[in-house]
């Protein structure tokens, strides 16, 4: 009896003081950096020039136009955001003909692991190496190591530190993207809607800046909207769904929108309102590939889809590297040539920024296919 | 007694050899591979799960199991930042702090099965879900970064031209080798495992030892955690998250019997290098990440049934 007693207070305590935790923190899953939320109309937001604060190589041999070896590892493996992008890298290495590129990286989103795969191939000895981090910071010293044997580094999709790669290819500017994703959701649920968000994890740097973008815009541009939760969902399709309906389920009438945070997270969420008969009622605004997302704006269910599209992005990771290993593009630079792309603008001191997302829309989604 | 050690020596030297072997292989694939860069490195990289590995191999020679390894692991880290940044301790006040929570996670763990009499698998896999809540809840899944710089001469650094962590695994290895091997705890640990019920009537002290050696799990734990941190230079909340699979591996591959009662430090140490020689060989002789798990798979199933088929000659 007396155990049976403790054993219920124990776990009383526990769920309390857990419960407590979660409950007073209303946090919004953002990060803590500073935000830059773009001005309610269109007016573009001013890019101030910065000086370069990407990191050096340290004796890097001399390939200008010679044959290189080049390893890319992305977060994850086998999802088809990255299958996208390396095939992208797969697509500029043949162009380009003196490239040997390839894609090996986690089975999982894990920081260790990526860690592992990237000091290894140091050791093997690469000439180049793409990557799309894990954790910013995490990642930092290896690829310091790398800088440090004469590899050349350069990033794209996630960044690492600035000082710990050459370069970034940045696909958006996170406040364009909160801005695009807070603009469509205000356009479906009205400006006193309440909206909750299916993100990735709350570590994940991209995801977050994004949250804490999309919040700093709508507390200055929509301020009347309600922001009822952030859930994780890992990057997996089945939790995702979970999440989103669970989310359906606990806010009933109150909530009118759904953001999906990551290319699994939005048509999951999509597919979840389709099922709980909640089209038209649930608005789903997110960032996703248009291939999954076809079926449900055909059916109306979704309106628009944001977008870069990841293959060039890919393909502009490798010529990016190309130009670095070629000694084309140097600190300094004010833009660069990427193949079929055109010249892409220097922005940030060490950024390349790829151009304007896409929106994807009922009209337009049949064209693409990724 | 001479039997008995043979027959517990046998896994070792079947992996001791298969360990040669696949060395001498994977050398031959690629030329780098068999570098004192590269050996040291390795050595660096394999240091939290070898450590977390050794009261694991406690743990499961008692016929237990601790799921919960890698959720104390981030709990630890996540602590690490907060006592340092959030509470203002001093940074190795903050490491020690953070160790002693992993050992406190560590020795909840124990209480609940020796307690409760609730079966290890169930409460660690409880806890597994609530150290990682609680770590998750207490950081706000937020960063802490900007370590001072003498803080990565832990994970980092150097001693003597080899990393400082393989020294703590080294120390810690020699330790639990001895203690498992050579003292009257070790014997208990065994007798344990090979019957706990007539263990209890021998008089030993089932209950205490177990609850030492889950609280060692847990406070070894958050020592590799604090080891990673400066490692990485950063705390996240999810760090560590699958770290159980990576140690229960090593220590089975070692040929400690998941039914409790058998196994070596020294297995466990010979199959943790085993594992990482096949990760690090592998990826260098050009095998992509997919390719190296099932290979790592294969060789686990192999030495397993090679281990049991000798067992059942020996009875």
């Amino acid at each position: 009896m007396r155990k049976t007693l403790f054993l219920t207070a124990a776990l009383g305590l526990t769920m309390g003081v857990g419960t407590a935790a979660m409950a007073d923190s209303p946090w919004t899953g953002g990060d803590n950096l500073p935000t830059s939320p773009l001005a309610c109309d269109n007016t573009p937001g001013a890019a101030a020039a910065m000086p370069y604060d990407g990191g050096a190589v340290t004796g890097a041999p001399d390939l200008k136009g010679k044959p290189i070896k080049v390893v890319d590892v992305p977060k994850l493996i086998g999802i088809g955001y990255f299958n996208a992008t390396s095939k992208g890298i797969a697509d500029a290495a043949k162009e380009l003909g003196n490239v040997d590129a390839k894609t090996d990286g986690p089975t999982q989103a894990n920081i260790d692991q990526q860690v592992s795969f990237l000091d290894n191939y140091i050791t093997s000895g690469v000439n180049g190496i793409l990557f799309a981090a894990n954790d910013p910071v995490a990642i930092a010293p290896v690829l310091k190591k790398a800088l440090s044997k004469g590899i050349h580094v350069v990033g794209y999709d996630a960044n690492s530190q600035p000082d710990a790669r050459e370069w970034f290819v940045n696909q958006a500017q996170f406040n364009g993207i909160g801005k695009a994703l807070v603009d469509d959701m205000a356009k479906e649920i009205g400006e006193d809607g309440a909206f909750a968000i299916v993100t990735s994890t709350f570590t994940t740097p991209n995801q977050a800046r994004w949250i804490a973008e999309m919040a700093a815009y709508q507390a200055k541009c929509h301020p009347k909207m309600k922001w009822l939760e952030t859930v994780e969902a890992q990057e997996d399709n089945n939790l995702s769904f979970n999440q989103a309906t669970t989310l359906i389920n606990k806010y009933d009438d109150e909530l009118k929108g759904i953001f999906g945070m990551t290319s699994v997270a939005t048509p999951a969420s999509a597919e979840a309102v389709t099922q709980a008969n909640m089209c038209g009622k649930i608005a789903v605004v997110g960032l996703a590939t248009p291939n999954a997302m076809k079926p449900y704006v055909a059916k109306d269910c979704v309106k628009s889809v944001v977008l870069w599209n990841p293959v060039d992005l890919g393909y502009a990771a490798m010529y990016v590297l190309r130009a670095v290993v070629d000694g084309d593009l140097k600190p300094g630079a004010k833009s660069v040539k990427a193949g079929k792309l055109g010249e892409l603008q220097i922005i940030n001191g060490s950024e390349v920024l790829l151009g304007a997302p896409t929106t994807f829309t009922k009209e337009n989604i049949g064209n693409f296919d990724f | 007694m001479t039997l008995v050690l043979n027959r517990m020596l046998r896994h070792e030297v079947i992996l001791g050899v298969l360990l040669v072997a696949a060395l001498i292989v994977l050398a031959g694939q690629s030329e780098h591979f068999w570098t004192a860069d590269n050996l040291l490195n390795q050595g660096r990289l394999m240091a939290e799960v070898g450590l977390i590995a050794l009261p694991m191999t406690f743990v499961i020679v008692t016929g237990g199991i601790d799921l919960s390894v890698g959720s104390i692991f981030g709990l630890s880290a996540i602590l690490l930042g907060v006592f340092w940044q959030n509470m203002g301790l001093p940074l190795p006040v903050a490491m020690v702090a953070a160790i002693l929570v992993g050992g406190i996670a560590g020795l909840g763990n124990g209480f609940i099965i020796t307690r409760f009499k609730v079966p290890p698998l169930i409460a660690t896999l409880a806890t597994l879900a609530l150290y990682r809540g609680l770590a998750e809840g207490i950081s706000q899944a937020r960063s802490v970064r900007g370590y001072p710089d003498w803080f990565f001469g832990l994970g980092q650094g150097e001693v003597l031209g080899v990393p400082s962590q393989l020294w703590i695994m080294i120390v810690c290895f020699v330790i639990a080798a001895f203690i498992l091997g050579l003292t009257t705890f070790g014997r208990t640990t065994y007798a344990i495992g090979s019957n706990e019920v007539a263990a209890r009537f021998s008089g030993l002290k089932v209950d205490r030892a177990k609850l030492l050696i889950y609280g060692a799990s847990g406070l070894i734990a958050g020592l590799a955690a604090v080891i990673f941190v400066s490692r990485v230079s950063t705390t996240r909340s999810d760090m560590g998250t699958g770290l159980e699979l990576d140690v229960i591996t090593a220590v089975v591959l070692g040929g400690t019997s998941i039914f409790g009662g058998r196994g070596t430090v020294i297995g466990t140490g010979l199959g943790l290098i085993l594992m990482q020689a096949l990760k690090n060989g592998l990826a260098l002789s050009g095998v992509k990440g997919d390719g190296t798990i099932v290979v790592i798979g294969a060789v686990l199933i192999a030495a397993i049934l090679i281990g049991n088929l000798l067992s059942r000659d020996g009875d």
